[in-house]
Order: C-alpha cells, then structure tokens, then sequence
C-alpha cells in the first residue's frame, strides 16, 4: 500500500473547500497594499535623503537660502541701511530652523572686467565671497592666494541662462555653452587710477545656489584690505543653511524683519510638502489595501474553516491538537503571505534600482537598493499579518472545539 | 487509568432521570484499569449522552467524570486531545467516518497520529474483519456493516489504555460480530487496557466484570 503523508490527508480534510478565487484576490489586495505601503516608504526616504542626507552639497541646496534686507522708498538713499549689523546677523543665526549664517562679502573695490578676444567686451563689475561649507560645489582650482594672478570665478547659472536666453537672442550674439564660457580668459583690472593690479579670471564652475559672481573669499579679503581699508565691510546679503524652511516661525521672522529671499530656492521645500502629502497620501492608501487584503484573507480562512467544520470536530475527537490543526493551518497560508510580501519586494528593488537610474543624470545620486527604512516597514507589515493571521486561526478552531 | 463518575446527571434529562432508579446517573462510581464494563441502556435513557460525556465531546451534566487526574469539566483542549490520542479509544454508534477519504485513508488519519501500530498489522486486523477489498473505496459508499468495522479498526490504531463503545456491533451478523469481539479482545489484552461496552439489550459478548443498569 503506498505510503500516505500525515499532512496530505489533512490537507484534503480542512482545505477540499476552499475558495481559490477569494485566496487570489486577497493575496493580490496584500501585494498591492505592501508595494504601496513600500512605495511610500521609498518616496519619503529617497526624498530625506536628497534633501537632508549626505548629499547636501548637490545642486538641490534647498536648505540653503540667501536673505537681503528688503530696499524701500526709505532705505532707497542709506547705503549702510541695506548692511547687516554683527546685532542682526546674531539674531538671524539664532531664528527659527536657521542652523548656520555666513556672510555674502561683496568687493568695495572697483572691478573692471574685458575679454582680450573680443575686442570691445568690456564692463565694470561686482564681486562677492561666501565661506567654501555654503557652496553647492567647490571645483578643482577653487584657491587664490596673495601673489596669484589667476582668479577662479564661479557664476550664477542663472545668469548664463539670462545672456543665452534673453541678451544673446535679442542682440544676436552667439549663445555660449557651461564649457565655452569656462575655456575664456577675462582681464580684471582692479583699483583705482594708479593703484591698479591685473588678474586673469577664469570661470570654473557655476552655482544654482547663489546668484551672483563668486571669487575665493581669501580674495575679497585682500581687494578690500588693499584698496578699501577704511570702508566698513559688513555683508549686505547673508546665506542660511535652513532646516526647514517651510515652517511658518522662519517665514514670520523674515517678514517681521522686512528680509527677502528668492522665492524659487524655496521649489524643493514647496515639493518637499507635496511629496510628503503624496507618500501619507500613498501610505494611506497602503493601510486601506492591506486592511482590505488581511480582511478578505482572513474571511477567507475563517469560510474554509467553517466549511471544514465536521471533518475538523471529528479530528478534534480522534486526538488531533488544536494546536497541531491551528500550525497545520498555519504553514500552509504563511507562506502564500511570504509570497505576495516577496514580490512586493522585488518591486521596491526594481523601483529603487529604475529611480536610482533615473535621477543619476540629473545629478541626484541615489542608493541602488532600498534602505533599511524599505525593509523595516517590510518586516513590520508581515509581522502584523502573520499575527492577524494567526489569531483569526486559532480563534476560528476555539470556535469548533 | 481509572474512570470515576461521580453523580452525573445529564442537565436536559434532569427531571425524567429523577422518576427511575439508574445505577449510573447520579451514582458514585470508579471503573479500574483492566476492568470491562456493559451499561445496559433502554431506548431513551441517554446512552449515546453517557458516551458523549465520557469522551468529553457534551459537558451539559451536573456533577463530575475524572479519568485519573484529568477532570473533564476542566480539562483544557490540549490536554484533551492527548487523553484522546493515548488513552482513551472511543467507536460511536454513528461511526463518524470521513466519507470524502478511502477505507485505508481514514484509517490512516488515526494510524499515523501515534504510529504506534504498523501499517501490516493494520492491513491484518481489515483482513480480519473482511473489508481489505474495500481498502479503496470511499467511506461513505460502503454499507453501515462495512463502515462499522472500518470504525472498530480505526479504534485500535492508537495505544489505548479504555475503549469505550456505544452500540459497536449493530450493524453486523453474528459471524462478524464474533470476528470484531475476538479483535477487540486481542488488541485490549495487547494494551491491558479496560473496556467499556453500552448497548440496548444484555449480552455477554466480553468477559465482563461489571454489569449496570443506566
């Protein structure tokens, strides 16, 4: 006689009633649900990351804003009013989310700028200097000392993108390219009459941070020690590293003090509280589905039970355990849970992996698997499952007792 | 393992039990390991009841059953089941076969619980009672005398150390009868074990020790 398992017969007693299409369209409900819930996950973690993470020195500077004060029909005529005083700087570096404050020092020395190669190209200009820590990139060459005769500039991109966009067409000049404008080679004369000194400038990189024409900070130092020892130098613009830029306490403390910002720096923070409504909004969702799904998974199991309700009494009655049943019971739907939070996984890798991809030419390095927040949310929702599960087991085989 | 019932009284039977003199429904009694008792049980005095309480599947009754430290009131449902599995066997007057399953798969859902009885002497003992030719066959296609020896074997596929019987052999002739009654007293002897015998008319088909009257 062939040999027949213990736990076929078991299975053919409590299982032959069993719906397959509610088993399927729980454990379909359970996937989705798990996916969403780890797409959210993903979304809020990938996002903390860009934004907070070790890449704080990408081009998405969110948490780096520059403030002036705000120039009025009051102020219009007072030089010294559009300064920051070392009593301001103090109480702006102590504001709401404000976690550094560095000075934008510009040059109170005149700066007279032309292009040996163009003839003609010529123009007075400014120049301004941060501490390197505030700045999005510091490029190689991002050095001068006394004695150097090469100054390396970084500009705003903004600016380029006004000369390609707006002075270069309307003036039918030739559009320049990031690479174009950093292989020229400006004449900078600085001084005044015959105290004048000649520099080559050299533009080595550009900002999305700060708007303005950038020289190393040791430069602005010497220019206005040299040719301007007796003009105060206070900043008249200061760069904040902001944590959050979004609360409302920060936002009050530059309209009471009448400081402006660029309201574009700003974008990544607006999205960031779109993105965070949009993963609670997801993770809502999530919960809803999986509830869903561990419900009709549930109901499912108690039906089979139910069904099965007079060949599991007469097991009972032969000496079979209910704890025996309830595990039976058990390592037969644990593992189609396993299943369906497996492939939610592998789609969590698989998106972490296309996301990563994605963002890598936009500059934004992201890790190619999912972090452990991915994996913690994982484990809890299938620890939560597993115990749903369970007790819906154990209590459906009390019932038959 | 000794059987002590002490005053039970069926609660739905309360009042009809308290008209006649039972010598079991409200009685203190010990049944002995190795002992084999025949309940003689008129129609409606609540044979089936009695078993039912014995093998802890009703606990609607006043009073109490023990076997050895096991209180049935209070038994809980693993400890139920190991008295079930080890101890004590029970046939039912309705058989209570899976009728889904095979002959030899529904002995096989017992066989295999302990394993404590090979597959050859299960083989043997439907040999025996003539219904290894029935071994394939579905449970509940075969005729009540067929499913009431697949249910005396499937009793003696676990150690047992009381039977307990509800009318075992009313579906069969004599010459089946005596075959099952010489299994039975084969197997009981192997396990030392007691038996306990209810039916509707007197016999002698065991050696009892005691006769009572419910």
């Amino acid at each position: 006689m062939k040999p027949l398992k213990q736990s076929k017969l078991v299975s053919k007693l409590l299982l032959r009633h069993r719906s397959n299409n509610r088993l399927w369209l729980s454990l379909v409900a359970l996937f989705a649900g798990t996916t969403l819930l780890l797409v959210a996950v993903m979304i809020w973690w990938n996002f903390s990351l860009i934004l907070n993470g070790s890449a704080s020195n990408d081009s998405l500077g969110s948490t780096f804003l520059t403030i002036g004060k705000q120039i009025t029909n009051e102020t219009m005529g007072k030089k010294n009013a559009s300064l920051y005083t070392p009593r301001e700087i103090e109480a702006v570096s102590a504001a709401p989310q404000v976690q550094d404050v560095g000075m934008l020092v510009s040059n109170r020395f005149p700066v007279y700028a032309s292009l040996s190669i163009a003839n003609g190209f010529a123009t007075d200009m400014f120049l301004e200097a941060v501490p390197d820590r505030f700045m999005d990139n510091t490029p190689f060459g991002w050095v001068w000392e006394p004695g150097n005769t090469q100054i390396p500039i970084i500009l705003s991109s903004d600016f380029l993108n006004l000369y390609n966009y707006g002075f270069a067409l309307s003036q039918n000049l030739p559009q320049l390219s990031q690479s174009t404008i950093q292989a020229l080679a400006f004449d900078l004369t600085i001084g005044r009459g015959i105290y004048t000194e000649h520099y080559t400038g050299r533009v080595v990189g550009f900002s999305d941070r700060i708007s303005s024409v950038l020289v190393p900070q040791s430069f602005i130092e010497y220019g206005n020690k040299t040719f301007a020892p007796t003009t105060p130098i206070a900043p008249s613009r200061l760069i904040l590293k902001v944590k959050d830029p979004s609360d409302k306490r920060f936002s009050d403390f530059l309209k009471k003090n009448n400081y402006t910002t660029n309201s574009e720096q700003l974008r990544w923070n607006k999205m960031r509280s779109v993105i965070e409504a949009v993963a609670s909004g997801t993770g809502i969702l999530a919960i809803l589905l999986m509830g869903m799904g561990t419900l009709v998974f549930i109901l499912f199991i108690e039906l089979t039970i139910a069904k099965a309700r007079q060949s599991l009494s007469l097991l009972l009655l032969m000496g079979y355990s209910p704890r025996y049943l309830a595990m039976f019971m058990l390592r037969r739907f644990v593992p189609l849970i396993c299943v369906a939070l497996g492939m939610a996984a592998i789609v969590a890798i698989a998106a972490q992996g296309i996301a990563a991809a994605q963002l890598l030419p936009m500059g934004l390095t992201l890790p190619n698997t999912p972090g452990i927040w991915v994996w913690a949310a994982l484990l809890l929702s299938a620890g939560v499952l597993i115990s749903f599960v369970s007790k819906a087991i154990f209590a459906s085989l009390r019932g038959n007792e | 393992m000794r059987l002590s019932i002490d005053h039970i009284v069926p609660i739905p039977m309360r009042d009809k039990i308290s008209e006649y003199h039972s010598r079991v429904w409200g009685q203190q009694l010990q049944f002995n390991s190795g002992e084999k008792i025949f309940i003689q049980a008129p129609s409606g005095t609540g044979k089936t009841t009695l078993i039912h309480f014995l093998c802890g599947l009703r606990k609607d009754y006043e009073g109490s059953i023990r076997w050895s430290a096991f209180k049935m009131q209070e038994i809980n449902p693993e400890q139920l089941s190991q008295l079930r599995a080890s101890s004590v066997s029970v046939i039912l007057q309705d058989m209570r076969l899976f009728p889904e399953l095979t002959t030899w798969e529904n002995l096989e859902v017992k066989r295999r619980l302990t394993n404590t009885v090979s597959e050859h002497d299960a083989e043997k003992w439907m040999e025996r009672l003539g219904i290894r030719h029935k071994m394939d066959s579905l449970a509940g296609k075969l005729s009540y005398g067929e499913q009431q020896r697949v249910a005396i074997v499937r009793s003696l596929l676990q150690p047992f150390e009381w039977l307990i019987m509800d009318e075992p052999f009313s579906h069969l002739d004599h010459a089946n009868r005596q075959r099952a009654i010489l299994l039975i007293s084969e197997v009981a002897e192997m396990n030392k074990a007691g038996i306990l015998l209810a039916d509707l008319d007197d016999n002698n088909y065991f050696t009892y020790t005691r006769k009572l009257l419910l």
